[in-house]
């Protein structure tokens, strides 16, 4: 994303989100003093356009909408040597998870990530089969997400293994499976509020 | 002269690494006149020094010479050795050849030449040199502070309270200082009134010290233990016999628009006043400048509402002569403006933040005032352009400190912790207002003071921006803060109400012309130079003065009052002795040849040289020559250079023993 000018007030500072991160997450996210530990340690670093302090930096001046517009939070591995390493006791790995959680809620920019995409196939494709069908999954993505031919070569090969089936069979008890989605998704709505 | 000892010492490495102290040791051993000549690793140390009495004893020395490091180094630790040993201190030299010779070449054979020639050099001399005793000069035990702020009322109070008078001087009204100005002090948010002014009252009260308010120091004569201050008392124009402290006059006083400088200027105040209603001693001025009955002769109500009788216009300035044996110097600091020009400086102040022109730019001492209790807003925080309270402020540190092209390189030690305070201070009192803060670093290196910065930052919710700000400009009613985030990496834009500096701290005004009456040093700031930056950091190089608080350079309270409390440990210590012992290496004059010209006079630094009449037994002048006073003499040889007649000697130094020195070369 382009480095553009912030312009700060108390409108342009989203410090209600700041506080939903801070209790999902249930880290401060002021603690930090910006040492860039983080960003030293991270396996991650050179995928993002955003280092890890940076993102907690943005947080602290309630920028959530450039924090959600790239695709940092998506590339965190939460291999959580941040929150390991940090010497101000800031969960880094927890807030990562927990911007991941709120970006999938907000219309924000990321909506659009190939990555949040894919999750959210996955997910689907679970909760309709009970199991994953990833023929169906690959499908979907490769449709939804404008790249039809992406990964096709590796189709063919899959199949002789029998890694990939042609045809899928649904799990047998569908009922509990959806029971575990629709408890959860009461969970998340009642976190929202 | 015939039993001399040489010790020549490698100081670990330093000397020996580039000169061959053996065969230096050797070539002094053969010298005519020299008993005895050895080497060692450390010649300062404990072995070091029993190998010196020693050798005293077993070859009987009569005069020594240590080659080793620079006479400021460890003459003293040497002389004290041979004292010891029953050699007078005033026959041991030091041959310098480490400073002088193996610190600064690099060919050994020619260093150690050198070396030898330094050795040689100092044997002559040593023999021609006198057995001397101490002088001693007597100690008035009464001390003057010059200051009176947190620091010149700490140490005047810790050398009264041992007993001994104290002489307080304060150029302003009233004593107090800075901390008189300030709200409320880091770490601990304590309110600064409620710690100073008992402070203020116990000076007032106690009964070793006097109190010169509206005073200044006119000359300093004298050396330690016997100086003579003279003050000059300013024309209060009311007497303080007299006057009971009622404030009519002030009331009274139609003349009442004079911006208060108490107040930063902020409020206003009449011509005859006190700076502020704590002040101590609580008794008005008058303003000559803008009193209108000295600017047009008439007037002259607050003299007829005075019921005491105390306004007195005729009043004068009074110079009055203390007698003195030590100086505490505690005259403070002052702030940068932007509108000035910092000495050293090719720029003028700073215009990117518009040269002091905006009425809502304003400095961190002016943000004291407005969220003081006994502000000119009553601790509310108003900006001064149309008194709304400012919902976005923005603080901005490092203003003219650590900026060497506006002439500061130095770090001004308080802004981050008072920052963080303003931050703080500001949410206690606009709950619903956000400070931002744009900096360089945070520097808290204090006890409490990192947590201190980190509470305003985690639980007072203060947004600190590490960044510096570009530019400060006025847009309709709000002050357009252009700066950066250098963490995220973006720039920063901020419409703010009200803006703080935290300008830099700087020397006071006046300091030069000071430490030259004082005859102290001073460093390229105006501030105020200790004797050795780590072990007498509260002593001047000129004996008998002692610094404390931040005319030596910007500090804090806590670091003020202990250096306040440590200089008057220094004075205490210089008072427990009547009588005072000091070097006798000061000049004398050959009655006999000397012609009374008193060129030495005019070049004497310490003021040490005086007239002296010569008479017969009839009592008729012959003559009239020159007279050292050796409790005054610095021992520069100044006078001895000057002296046409050649008839000035300084001991241990003698023309005799130069001409020795350079003859043995």
């Amino acid at each position: 994303m382009k480095q553009t000018k912030m312009t700060l007030s108390q409108t342009t500072m989203n410090l209600d989100f700041v506080k939903r991160v801070e209790h999902l997450s249930g880290s401060s996210v002021r603690r930090c003093f910006q040492c860039g530990k983080c960003s030293a340690g991270c396996p991650m670093r050179s995928f993002m356009e955003h280092p890890p302090n940076r993102i907690v930096r943005l947080l602290q001046l309630g920028q959530f909408e450039r924090v959600l517009a790239g695709r940092s939070i998506w590339y965190c591995a939460s291999c959580e040597t941040c929150t390991t390493r940090c010497p101000n006791k800031v969960d880094l790995a927890a807030i990562m998870d927990a911007l991941r959680k709120l970006s999938w809620d907000a219309d924000g920019p990321s909506k659009e990530s190939y990555v949040q995409l894919a999750n959210r196939l996955f997910i689907e494709n679970i909760r309709s089969y009970g199991r994953q069908y990833e023929m169906r999954l690959a499908a979907v993505f490769n449709m939804k997400s404008g790249q039809f031919l992406k990964d096709f070569m590796l189709g063919p090969k899959l199949l002789t293994k029998g890694k990939l089936k042609m045809f899928h069979r649904k799990n047998r008890n569908l009922p509990e499976i959806e029971k575990i989605f629709s408890r959860i998704e009461e969970l998340r709505s009642k976190d929202r509020d | 002269m015939s039993r001399i000892g040489v010790f020549v010492c490698h100081c670990g490495e330093n000397i020996s690494r580039t000169v061959d102290v053996e065969q230096v040791a050797q070539a002094a051993g053969a010298l005519s006149g020299v008993a005895h000549a050895c080497d060692y690793k450390y010649m300062c140390s404990d072995p070091g020094q029993n190998l010196l009495k020693k050798a005293v004893a077993d070859h009987n020395l009569e005069g020594i010479v240590v080659a080793a490091c620079s006479p400021r180094m460890h003459e003293k630790t040497f002389r004290k050795a041979a004292a010891s040993a029953g050699v007078n201190p005033f026959l041991v030299e030091m041959a310098n050849i480490r400073e002088h010779c193996s610190w600064v070449h690099e060919d050994k054979a020619e260093a150690t030449a050198k070396a030898s020639d330094i050795v040689t050099m100092l044997v002559e001399r040593v023999k021609k040199d006198k057995a001397l005793a101490p002088i001693t000069v007597p100690v008035t035990k009464r001390a003057l502070v010059i200051g009176g702020g947190i620091a010149g009322i700490q140490a005047a109070l810790d050398i009264a309270d041992c007993g001994h008078q104290v002489v307080l001087v304060e150029r302003e009204p009233s004593i107090g200082g800075h901390m008189a100005q300030l709200s409320e002090t880091f770490p601990t948010l304590d309110c600064s009134q409620c710690i100073m002014t008992p402070k203020m009252v116990d000076v007032a009260n106690h009964p070793n010290i006097t109190l010169h308010t509206y005073s200044e120091i006119e000359q300093v004569d004298g050396y330690i233990g016997n100086f003579r201050i003279t003050v000059r008392k300013k024309a209060r124009s009311v007497d303080m016999g007299k006057c009971t402290g009622c404030g009519v006059c002030m009331a009274k006083c139609p003349q009442k628009k004079i911006p208060n400088n108490f107040d930063r200027n902020l409020g206003t105040r009449p011509a005859i006043y006190v700076p502020f209603p704590q002040a101590v001693p609580n008794t008005p001025v008058i303003d000559r400048e803008n009193c209108t009955w000295f600017k047009t002769g008439k007037c002259g109500v607050c003299q007829k509402v005075c019921g005491p009788g105390a306004v007195d216009y005729t009043q004068e300035d009074e110079l009055i002569v203390e007698p003195v044996g030590a100086i505490v110097v505690a005259t403070g600091f002052e702030l940068y403006s932007i509108a000035e020009k910092p000495k050293g400086s090719p720029i003028k102040g700073y215009g990117e933040f518009g040269h002091g022109n905006l009425p809502d730019v304003i400095d961190g001492m002016t943000f004291e005032r407005l969220a003081s209790a006994s502000g000119p807003t009553g601790g509310k925080i108003q900006r001064p352009s149309d008194g709304k309270e400012p919902k976005q402020i923005v603080f901005v540190q490092c203003v003219g400190s650590r900026a060497r092209e506006k002439g500061i390189s130095y770090c001004s030690k308080i802004c981050c912790m008072y920052t963080a305070k303003h931050t703080m201070l500001y949410k206690h009192k606009v709950h619903d207002g956000q400070a931002y803060v744009f900096f360089m670093d945070a520097r808290t290196p204090g006890k409490g003071y990192d947590e201190f910065w980190r509470r305003a930052v985690e639980e007072e919710e203060a947004v600190y921006i590490r960044g510096m700000v570009s530019r400060l400009y006025q847009k309709n009613d709000k002050i357009v803060v252009m700066g950066s985030d250098i963490s995220v990496g973006v720039q920063v834009e901020i419409e703010a109400d009200l803006v703080v500096l935290a300008t830099a701290v700087q020397a006071r005004s006046g300091a030069d012309s000071l430490a030259q009456k004082l005859g102290i040093s001073y460093d390229g700031y105006n501030f105020y130079s200790e004797a050795h930056a780590k072990l007498r950091p509260v002593e001047c190089a000129t004996a008998g003065v002692y610094l404390a608080g931040a005319c030596q350079g910007p500090k804090d309270i806590p670091d003020s009052v202990s250096q306040a409390s440590a200089a008057a440990a220094k004075v205490m210590t210089l008072f427990a002795r009547d009588e005072l012992e000091r070097e006798p290496i000061v000049a004398k004059v050959v009655d006999r040849y000397c012609v009374g010209c008193l060129a030495c006079k005019k070049v004497c630094p310490y003021g040490a040289v005086e007239e002296k009449e010569i008479r017969d037994r009839q009592g008729t002048l012959l003559k009239v020559v020159a007279f050292v006073n050796p409790g005054v003499c610095g021992g520069c040889g100044t006078c001895q250079a000057t002296c046409p007649s050649k008839s000035v000697e300084l001991d241990g130094y003698t023309d005799e023993q130069i001409m020795a020195m350079i003859e043995a070369l």
